[in-house]
């Protein structure tokens, strides 16, 4: 089937197998690595992306249902060498540890702060309830949020788990 | 995915049902996708035809009127969440969809998908057996209305028959202030499936529970009154549902935290 999407707010129109996930489609056809495939099931939500404004797991949504859709992902952050402010943060509260969570997290993140522009810790974490991180144990990840929207909630008063 | 199927979507109610008659045997309608997907990749759902109904026009019109709140079968959770009449009208219909599983799949999952599944921890069954919603089910020869109460026939299994379809959820206008809460057990504080859910709901001194993963449908019981003790109460509860044991818990946990869920919202919802 012929599809045309815009990811990162370029055009693309491609043949598609039918029954190839988004998550497949943006990996294989566009070559967009950054987004990974995790538990490929919907549980860890490392394949995270936004789709019309909305962060889905791309590996259950089947390219072809992308027919028309406006997608986000990771490669759509920095400008050039310039990581984006949630990229910074991230980076500055070493949110980030063996990396194969984050881009899921940053577009859940980017999601939130488009519908919430000074969400409360519990706001960030119900975002991120969907993406799995097996390494810093969410609370960088959860103070990179508050950091980067001045959040009263300061940094050291999160629950460490 | 290795397995193949074709892909359809239809462009107008009419022209799903037809689509959907033509393959009552080989088709499988695609809502959200997110118990569909992962079923096909791992080998336990084979359609040869997918149908997306998510095309159609007005398959996500979600609207508030004389009637009462009409979810067409594209509405997903989040819809239900971020609608400012469901939140205010139906405080626990949201209560439910909130609880279900995390935000990305609330993006995605429908209302119409998740009760059409028919799992016995589904978490919008509760919500809208107590609320006395009815689901209209359309197919290439016609429509009928279903209460929910007489909507799920087994696990897994709904009164659909081959070639019909959810084609909008419609919980009453009187239903509307309905007060209440669902809790759900779970093994983690982020997203999972229900060991056990129970929901309340109080309006005009009629009392309802409804009861997720604890029998092979979702149970709702309308026998407690404002005049059953407690433990008359989580009697009339606990005889209603028949839980079993497996990897979430055992049937002695499950009817224990049913009977401590059930009391807590007799003695708690006002």
């Amino acid at each position: 089937m012929r599809i045309k999407l815009t990811v990162n707010g370029l055009i693309y129109e491609r043949d598609c197998i039918e029954h190839k996930t988004l998550l497949r489609f943006l990996r294989e056809d566009l070559g967009l690595m950054g987004t990974k495939e995790g538990c490929g099931m919907g549980e860890c939500g490392a394949c995270t992306v936004i789709m019309n404004g909305r962060a889905v797991n791309s590996c259950m949504v089947l390219a072809v249902e992308a027919d028309g859709a406006s997608i986000r992902t990771i490669e759509g952050e920095a400008e050039g060498p310039s990581l984006s402010d949630i990229q910074r943060a991230f980076e500055r509260n070493h949110a980030v540890q063996c990396g194969f969570c984050t881009a899921g997290m940053v577009m859940s993140v980017k999601e939130l702060l488009a519908e919430h522009p000074k969400p409360s810790a519990d706001q960030v974490k119900e975002a991120i309830e969907g993406n799995f991180c097996r390494c810093t144990g969410y609370t960088q990840i959860v103070e990179a949020v508050l950091d980067l929207t001045g959040s009263p909630e300061k940094k050291g008063e999160l629950e460490h788990v | 995915m290795v397995y193949e199927f074709r892909y359809l979507a239809p462009r107008t109610a009419a022209e799903l049902a037809a689509v959907l008659d033509g393959h009552k045997e080989d088709g499988k309608l695609l809502a959200g996708g997110t118990d569909l997907i992962p079923g096909i990749r791992n080998g336990v759902m084979k359609p040869k035809v997918v149908i997306d109904l998510k095309k159609y026009s007005g398959a996500d019109r979600l609207s508030y009127g004389a009637d009462g709140l009409s979810i067409g079968p594209a509405v997903t959770i989040n819809d239900i969440l971020r609608c400012k009449e469901a939140r205010e009208r139906y405080p626990v219909l949201c209560d439910c969809a909130h609880e279900l599983a995390s935000h990305q799949i609330r993006n995605r999952a429908t209302v119409a998908g998740n009760v059409v599944n028919a799992s016995p921890c589904s978490d919008m069954a509760p919500a809208l057996l107590c609320l006395g919603a009815k689901a209209t089910i359309r197919s290439a020869t016609g429509e009928r209305v279903v209460p929910f109460s007489q909507f799920f026939a087994g696990v897994k299994k709904t009164v659909l028959a081959p070639g019909e379809f959810v084609s909008c959820i419609m919980v009453p206008a009187e239903a509307a202030g309905a007060r209440g809460r669902y809790l759900k057990l779970k093994r983690i504080a982020g997203h999972d499936l229900g060991i056990v859910g129970v929901l309340m709901t109080r309006r005009d001194g009629e009392l309802r529970f409804a009861v997720s993963s604890a029998a092979p449908t979702p149970v709702l019981v309308d026998s407690v009154t404002e005049k059953d003790s407690a433990d008359e109460a989580v009697r009339k509860v606990l005889a209603a549902v028949s839980p079993i044991s497996d990897v979430r818990g055992t049937k002695e946990y499950r009817e224990h935290m049913i009977g401590v869920y059930a009391r807590r919202l007799f003695t708690e919802v006002e």
